[in-house]
């Protein structure tokens, strides 16, 4: 059984090289058969993949010790979700998690992409075969998942405990769609330089598949960032760390191209500049894999790095950005140039956006690898922290997040500055209103908390403004104005959303920033703590055996004014032997959009428990608002026009595997 | 035998995927400029919409309608000007063909034999747990009970029947908790007293402790001619120095063993080292070093513990490589190195013991089997 | 202005905004830039007053102390020298001693080190980098094994 998964991965790796060279060069040579072989290559090749993870999934479930992977990373008492996810909670799995997304998104080419072009799609699929083959070979050669022992031991070494939680059910597969999802913009990229050809189709087919790949990488950005949150137990949600800003770069770059595909497709101008935006966006998905993977830098949330492994994936990272960038500088010249448009106008506008976005990511790029660089260069070990984000990245994002209301409602082409002022008047007037009310009526708030909290609010009325507009809100009865709501497209909605959420995270993170409070004291059974106007008493500390750990639990409970508890807390100093390994469960409460979270420490020399307890107010803004521009994002998918694409390609032949439609 | 029909089925499926699409007959060859002007198409009915609803100004939309006309003006003379590519000459496909579909079964085969074990089935914990104990592993076995005597922790015969087999292996620690729970359960008998005095001993690195002392002497209360603990109890006078006495305890037991009894042998061997000690006066022999003294390390300082264990360890490797007909010391100085963090040591220790018992022996089988029991992958 | 005047205006304008970005992030690079010493590298470091650090090394034995509250002081060491860090708050969880940490922080007027965050490395097999990497160097590292 474990044999089959270990062989359809080596079949897997011979089909990726078949897809890599034969759809490509019947492309190149006008034969149309040869071309034809990429869909269902792809799909095979998906379905191959697909079973070898089915089956190294069923070892984890079946606690096959037989398998060194399993045997290092799973534990016959654990959970049975955890047992599934630790699948991919380790080097091995999660490369082979990679590749089926990889591969996945390979197929979806192959059964979507029916009205593309046969060449553009032979070559998409193609260039597809190309990273696929370059992963597989990597697992194959230096982490094969599917290694044996024999004979094999009794029992496993567990999952680091740290990773022993839903999050990672829900955060790698999430973020791997994303990172991964941007090949495809890729594959798009080097298949139309190879072709010599971009046009305005071009844009409107990449521009799905941009979407999905940034409405999954919001989520699994969003999903990480809580998950660490409340795992770590130290109360933070961004930390600026390596393995975090390269999953945000790549976001970042994908904002970037998700807009100036927009330009490219309504007004077939910043052509080239796309392509290379969809090149530079999956080059920091690589980058990002090969830091996560390396090891190279220090940082709290790598788990099993190997450095030789780095190697491997540097050279992959190489040839592919220096590759594909390489033959952008060779046939980007040869692409025309397209329409022309005014400063100021929605063009304009994507293109301020682009260059804040861009000019951002390299910040994060320079922050993460300027360590990197100094110590090759001089010896000198250093670190590039939050105070260096803060001082550069955040100059870069007030102006823009200023700037985003006026965006969607310039016109195309040439816009008018001074009249899409006035019909902001009102957000600016109601967010003015909130600066205000925030000054003067929360406690402790500085002018620079209530301009950020107006800032949020400028946003979220901005994006409002833009969908009342469109509706025709004051100017037209409102059954009409009803009826022009049902009908607008729905990446209109998309739009809104998206920058609606766009304001609700900054609400979150500025009112986290500016209004949190801490308190830090030792505590006995029976103390009572304040925090932000709330009265705390530590109720008792107990112990617990769970399935594979033991915990210390210290419940504490809320107080009313009138001293009685209504509301308890628990947070919880976990112990796993297997590992040897202690974890801290935080305790949290989430009360409206403002969470009280406690995190326990050690007991001190008398007793006493060192307990360190925040008020975080609108903090869960900072996710959910990132769920609310992820659901833009999914909205805007659906849009129907850019389902139809190019629609009217008749079908020569009824037959329903879609895979032959555009052979 | 199921692995290679499957494996063949997956490889004629993957060939098909190749084979059948080229394969196919018929041409066609499209023009691939008609996808602009279905996009500029929609863009006009886009754009009709948008005014008709008011979004934009009638002279920006007039504007935008004659930008796309020229698109789509611009887009029909590329089509009219594109010629389609000549077909290229009919061998080269075919070769390209005919090297695509042979290399997907050749390189995954080519592969597959490199780096697979096609022999070796999956072993599911559960199923390993559920098969006939006759081909069970010890370790498979122990694993067993301990399964069975976490579910029904109160099962007395359950431990009754594991604590000897965790004092055989030399788990000592768990040998006591299993003893000591039997008697808990199934009430103290001179068996289990014995058991649980032997795996304290053991526990202590071979030195019977007041405790274990305590367990021989209410083995003895229940059944005075136990040999086990009359045994030990002889060895503990010989601990404190008093030799003689421990002769005399030997000697006595010895009398009264009955004519079958496996304790002969041993006992004899003690009455003759007792022998040889009292003549050689005060000179106590040198101990080997065992297991049991690696753990009893457990009680001394950190300092004193490390130097101890790396002398021992150290001394049983030297013998090991002037007499290394000894599965037992492989066995040991394995475990040794294990329990010291020693991987590398451990492989190399695993290595030489199976060269010197030699490769196929029982007993080279054997030290495989505690190495992948101690989690010490077999190199070959 | 003519067409050609305008685009480069945006042209120049767009110039001056990287140009804006791309000093602000020198001028981030060498103010918060913290660099990473070992015990023994501080002797030969010019430090200023009040200059953040990363400080990294292992635990010394039996150096933890805590007070009856939050404060918590103990060494950092690389095998030669070692270096005294205050530190207010909940320890990670793998804090322990003799092993690898790294901590963030200033030199106080006293000469001990104050550290507003301290990072033990996350799972059993994992030392931070820094410090795998220096003790290499001084000979005092050794594989970890389970």
């Amino acid at each position: 059984m474990v044999e089959i998964g270990h062989f359809a991965l080596v079949l897997a790796f011979a089909l990726a090289l078949v897809q890599s060279v034969l759809p490509l060069a019947g492309a190149r040579s006008g034969n149309a058969r040869m071309m034809a072989t990429g869909g269902p290559v792809a799909i095979t090749g998906f379905v191959m993949v697909a079973l070898a993870f089915a089956v190294l999934t069923l070892s984890y479930a079946r606690s096959d010790f037989s398998v060194v992977n399993v045997w290092e990373n799973s534990h016959s008492l654990k959970p049975m979700l955890y047992k599934i996810t630790g699948t991919w909670g380790n080097h091995e799995g999660s490369m082979l998690l990679w590749v089926l997304i990889l591969t996945f998104f390979g197929a979806l080419v192959a059964l979507f992409g029916a009205n593309l072009p046969a060449t553009l799609r032979a070559g998409v699929i193609s260039v597809q075969g190309w990273i696929g083959a370059a992963f597989l070979l990597f697992i194959l050669a230096t982490s094969n998942p599917f290694t044996r022992l024999t004979p094999a031991p009794i029992e496993g070494r567990d999952l680091n405990p740290v990773l022993q939680d839903i999050g990672l059910a829900i955060h790698p597969p999430l973020l791997y769609l994303g990172y991964v999802g941007f090949s495809v913009c890729f594959s798009f990229a080097v298949a139309a330089l190879i072709d010599g050809r971009i046009d305005a189709a071009w844009a409107r087919w990449v521009r799905p598949w941009t979407l999905a790949a940034w409405s999954f990488l919001t989520g699994g950005i969003a999903m990480g960032s809580y998950w660490a949150y409340y795992e770590l137990g130290w109360g933070g949600f961004w930390f600026w760390d390596p393995v975090e800003n390269a999953s945000f770069m790549p976001w970042l770059a994908g904002t970037a191209l998700l807009h100036s595909a927009i330009v490219m497709e309504k007004r077939s101008a910043l052509k080239i500049w796309t392509l290379l935006l969809a090149i530079l966006t999956f080059s920091l998905s690589l980058l990002g894999t090969f830091l996560v993977r390396s090891g190279v830098l220090t940082s709290v949330h790598a788990f099993a790095t190997d450095p030789s492994r780095g190697i491997f994936i540097l050279c992959i990272l190489t040839i592919f950005i220096g590759g594909s960038l390489a033959l952008f500088a060779l046939r980007a010249p040869t692409l025309t140039a397209g329409g022309i448009f005014h400063p100021v106008s929605r063009e304009g506008a994507l293109v301020l956006n682009n260059l804040f976005l861009t000019t951002a990511t390299a910040t994060v790029l320079i922050g993460t690898l300027y360590p990197l660089v100094v110590e090759a260069l001089s010896g000198d070990k250093i670190s590039v922290g939050a105070p260096f984000f803060n001082l550069t990245f955040g100059p870069l994002m007030v102006p823009l997040l200023a700037l985003v209301p006026f965006g969607p409602l310039l016109a195309w082409k040439r816009g008018d500055l001074l009249a899409v002022g006035q019909r902001l008047m009102a957000a600016f007037a109601g967010a003015l209103l909130v600066v205000l009310v925030t000054a003067l009526f929360v406690d402790g708030a500085s002018v620079l908390a209530a301009l950020g909290v107006g800032l949020a609010a400028w946003l979220v009325f901005g994006a409002l403004t833009d969908l009342a507009l469109k509706a025709g809100v004051g100017s037209v009865p409102v059954g009409t104005m009803l009826r022009r709501l049902a009908g607008l497209p729905l990446s209109v909605f998309g739009t809104t959303l998206a920058h609606l959420g766009l304001g609700l995270t900054t609400l979150g993170v500025v009112g986290v920033l500016s209004f949190e409070s801490e308190n830090i004291l030792s505590m006995r059974p029976g103390d009572t703590a304040e925090i932000a106007g709330r009265a705390l008493r530590f109720e008792s500390i107990d112990p617990v055996k769970g399935p594979n750990y033991t915990e210390d639990r210290a419940t504490f409970a809320l107080l009313d004014e009138a001293g009685q508890p209504y509301a308890s807390v628990v947070s919880a100093k976990r112990f796993y032997p297997v590992r040897q390994m202690p974890t801290t469960e935080a305790g949290i409460r989430t009360m409206g959009f403002s969470q009280l979270y406690i995190s326990i420490g050690d007991q001190t020399a008398d007793g006493a428990l060192v307990v360190r307890i925040w008020w975080k107010p609108m903090v869960t803004l900072i996710w959910l608002g990132a769920l609310v521009m992820m659901g833009g994002g999914a909205v805007s998918l659906f849009d129907r026009r850019l389902r139809v694409g190019a629609p009217a390609r008749r079908r020569k032949a009824a037959s329903g595997r879609p895979g032959e439609a555009a052979a | 035998m199921l692995f290679w029909f499957v494996a063949a089925l997956l490889t004629v499926g993957a060939s098909l995927a190749v084979l059948l699409p080229l394969a196919r007959r018929g041409d066609d060859e499209r023009a691939a400029e008609s996808n602009d002007l279905e996009v500029y198409r929609d863009q006009l009915a886009e754009l009709d919409r948008d005014a008709a609803r008011g979004l934009i100004q009638p002279a920006e939309a007039e504007q935008a309608r004659a930008e796309i006309a020229r698109r789509i003006l611009q887009a029909d003379g590329r089509i009219a000007e594109s010629t389609p590519k000549a077909p290229a000459g009919r061998m080269l496909p075919r070769i390209a063909a005919t090297v695509a579909i042979l290399a997907v079964p050749l390189v995954s085969w080519g592969i597959y034999a490199g780096i697979g074990s096609p022999g070796l089935p999956s072993q599911p914990l559960a199923e390993r747990l559920a098969k006939n104990p006759a081909d069970s592993t010890v370790d498979e076995l122990v694993a067993r009970a301990e399964a069975h005597l976490a579910a029904n922790p109160s099962d007395g015969r359950g431990w009754d029947v594991l604590a000897p087999i965790y004092l055989r292996l030399g788990r000592y620690g768990e040998a006591v908790n299993a003893y000591r729970n039997a008697i808990r359960l199934d009430g103290a008998s001179a068996l289990r007293e014995s058991g649980l005095g032997e795996a304290t001993a053991g526990a202590a690195g071979g030195l019977v402790t007041e405790e274990a002392r305590a367990a021989f002497a209410r083995a003895l209360e229940l059944e005075p001619e136990q040999p086990k603990a009359r045994y030990y109890l002889a060895t503990a006078l010989a601990q404190e120095g008093r030799t003689a006495e421990a002769k005399a305890a030997w000697q006595a037991m010895l009398a009264a063993l009955p004519p079958n009894s496996p304790w002969h042998a041993a006992t004899a061997q003690a009455i003759e080292q007792a022998n040889s000690e009292l003549a050689a006066a005060e000179t106590p022999p040198a101990p080997g070093p065992t297991s049991e003294q690696v753990e009893a390390a457990a009680d001394m300082s950190e300092e004193d513990r490390n130097a101890m264990i790396q002398t021992m360890v150290a001394g049983l490797d030297a013998r090991l490589r002037e007499n290394p007909q000894d599965p037992e010391g492989w066995a040991r100085l394995l475990r040794s190195y294990v329990m010291l963090g020693d991987k590398q040591a451990a492989s190399d220790a695993l290595a030489r013991g199976r060269q010197a018992l030699g490769e196929d022996s029982d007993a080279a089988r054997n030290l495989v089997a505690l190495a992948g029991s101690l989690g010490l992958p077999a190199t070959e | 202005m003519t067409r050609k005047q305008k685009r480069l205006s945006v042209i120049a304008g767009a110039m001056a905004f990287l140009g804006a970005a791309v000093a602000l992030t020198f001028y981030a690079l060498g103010q918060k830039a913290s660099y990473f010493y070992m015990p023994g590298d501080l002797q030969a470091a010019t430090l200023q007053p009040g200059q953040r650090i990363r400080l990294g090394g292992l635990v010394e034995e039996g150096t933890i102390v805590r007070d009856q509250g939050t404060e918590v002081e103990f060494s950092v060491t690389d095998g030669d020298s070692s270096v005294k860090v205050h530190y207010s708050g909940i320890l990670p969880d793998l804090f322990r001693e003799k092993q690898g940490v790294i901590t963030e922080g200033t030199f106080g007027p006293d000469g001990n080190f104050v550290a507003d965050s301290v990072l033990a490395k996350h799972d059993e097999n994992y030392m931070p980098k820094e410090v795998a990497d220096s003790l290499k160097e001084k000979g005092v590292w050794q594989e970890t094994t389970q």
